[in-house]
């Protein structure tokens, strides 16, 4: 008898580039998020390269980050690219890690429909979606209230 | 004593065009509305054709666009240019023009820009903005785009967010500006906006229906968002000495500065600035002159919050405050500080690629030679010019005189 069958993933789908960011993609398919850094100036960055663009030495290591960050801005989005269409209003987000990258992500845990609802500065945890066989793509959910009073443009500088 | 800059007042702008009609053109090609911007431009300035030696072009017009517009014009120039850098591009070209008129390596310039922004999504070809195919290879698709932001909108609205949580700015402060920039395409008659002749919904807003307008990424509303448009538009820049043999007075490139601060959103490092505090930098200390010293400013304004912040870059309002500029009369018609005085962006014409109406504008204004109602034509000395490009990505800044 076969597993039963997956809801069907009908976002736009990643085609992992695995000379560059191989492990990125492989430890997001094991529920780990990897991320490169920099064996020279010891400072990671994201999205995956072939050169440090702190200090542009080309001598790079992986390593499982802590899946940790903070929300640093969101927007509601009323039209979406392929699949997310369909999935309006959803909201977007670019994520302060705790390794010091940003990433971009659908935000999970929160009210798309009432912006005022969610909060920058809020806490999140990364978690994977299977998009294709052995391609899962990573999505940050919002784990908890934010910063009283507002104050994350202070303590992130800008 | 300072040297001064030695491309300081190496070229002027002496002359502009845009394609015979601007706004939904369903019929026309890209060329095709480059090489009617051209046409125009060259017979405005009153040069003529054999002595054009460099094109700088880009737009809706394949992969060489500088290539495509030399060969439909039947031009063979000996100095060519295609950079892409997003909206900004044709403020980039004024200055890499620059260098290259002041440094005698061609007489004539001719910068160009031609987009079926609105027709050519429906025609199938490519415009910007609107549907695209997944490119799972470039990294802004592959750790960005996958997560649905369709537009620039969808980025844009993440630095407003932003900027408003940091200055507490609000989304009224950002319609104000809306409302200024209508009411200047209520004077300009080739503004898609201009009245209710021209566009359904043209004629004088205010600042509820700007907040009331369809969302389309909070905090971003539909009247807080460009025009999308087809637009072909040019200047012709020339050397000092031809620039005084010409019809138009000549509008002096003082100064011109270029910058980025990232590509992809992801690595912009501050959401609430952008790198025309770089480029203006740059264009301000070429010129020998500062923020102070301009009575008018073209600003490149995709949306509502692109304007606000450059403002705060140029140096023409405090950190924070850069919606302050529309806040009262100087930015309006009659004012003090005329802002976008074609009508923007936002209620003039926007097929994607902006920064050539910047510079098409400002040539206009310095040169006393902008058309329309009563009060469009202002009387500046001095602008300072600034286009924005890709996500909040690349700026390049401009300060032009007339004598």
């Amino acid at each position: 008898m076969s597993p039963p069958e997956e809801p069907a993933y009908t976002r736009p789908i990643p085609d992992p580039d695995t000379i560059t960011a191989g492990p990125f993609w492989q430890g997001a398919s094991e529920g780990r998020l990897m991320l490169p850094r920099c064996l020279q100036c010891s400072r990671a960055h994201f999205y995956p390269r072939t050169i440090c663009p702190h200090c542009h030495s080309r001598e790079l290591e992986w390593f499982e980050a802590s899946g940790e960050g903070t929300v640093h801005t969101f927007a509601v989005q009323q039209r979406g690219l392929g699949g997310w269409n369909d999935e309006t209003p959803f909201a977007t987000a670019f994520i302060d890690l705790r390794e010091g990258v940003r990433m971009m992500t659908v935000l999970r845990g929160v009210d798309a429909s009432d912006p005022a609802s969610i909060e920058i500065g809020a806490p999140v945890r990364v978690e994977f979606e299977r998009a294709a066989e052995g391609v899962f793509v990573a999505f940050w959910r919002v784990v908890g209230p934010g910063p009283a009073g507002g104050g994350q443009g202070e303590a992130t500088g800008c | 004593m300072l040297m001064p800059h030695p491309l300081r007042r190496g070229a002027a702008i002496v002359g502009s065009g845009e394609s015979d009609e601007i706004g939904f053109i369903e019929g026309k090609s890209s060329l095709e509305l480059h090489a009617e911007a051209v046409s125009n431009a060259v017979e405005d300035a009153g040069v003529r054709w054999e002595e054009i030696d460099g094109i700088f072009a880009t737009g809706g017009s394949g992969r060489f666009p500088a290539a495509a517009l030399a060969e439909y014009l039947g031009i063979r120039p000996r100095y060519m240019d295609s950079t892409q850098m997003g909206g900004s591009s044709f403020l980039f070209f004024v200055h890499h023009a620059l260098a290259a008129i002041a440094g005698g390596e061609i007489e004539v310039a001719v910068i160009s820009h031609g987009e079926c922004g609105f027709s050519g999504p429906r025609r199938g070809g490519r415009g910007t903005g609107g549907a695209h195919q997944f490119d799972p290879w470039d990294p802004g698709e592959l750790y960005e785009r996958l997560y649905g932001a369709w537009g620039a909108p969808a980025f844009y609205a993440h630095a407003m967010n932003r900027y408003m949580h940091r200055f507490g700015a609000t989304r009224e402060d950002f319609a104000r500006i809306a409302v200024v920039t209508r009411e200047w395409a209520t004077l300009n008659p080739r503004a898609v906006m201009h009245s209710k002749q021209t566009h359904p919904y043209g004629g004088p807003i205010d600042v509820e229906t700007v907040l009331g307008s369809r969302m389309i990424a909070w905090p971003l509303s539909l009247l807080d968002c460009c025009l999308v448009t087809d637009h072909g538009a040019a200047v012709v820049l020339t050397t000092p000495e031809r620039a005084r043999s010409l019809r138009h007075r000549p509008v002096w490139i003082e100064g011109a500065g270029e910058a980025l601060s990232h590509m992809n959103m992801s690595q912009m490092e501050d959401f609430t600035a952008t790198s025309a505090r770089d480029s203006a930098a740059r264009a301000y200390s070429m010129a020998g002159m500062g923020p102070g010293e301009m009575e008018m400013a073209m600003i490149y304004d995709s949306f509502t919050y692109t304007a606000a912040v450059t403002a705060e870059m140029l140096g023409l309002t405090p950190r924070g405050e850069g919606a302050s500029l529309w806040a009262g009369d100087d930015a309006r018609p009659g004012g003090r500080f005329p802002v976008n005085t074609n009508g923007g962006g936002l209620s003039f014409s926007h097929s994607g690629m902006y920064g050539m109406m910047l510079l098409v504008e400002a040539q206009r204004q310095l040169a006393r030679s902008a058309v329309g109602l009563p009060g469009r034509q202002v009387e500046a000395r001095s602008a300072v010019v600034n286009g924005t490009g890709g996500s909040l990505s690349t700026t390049a800044t401009l300060v032009l005189t007339a004598d």
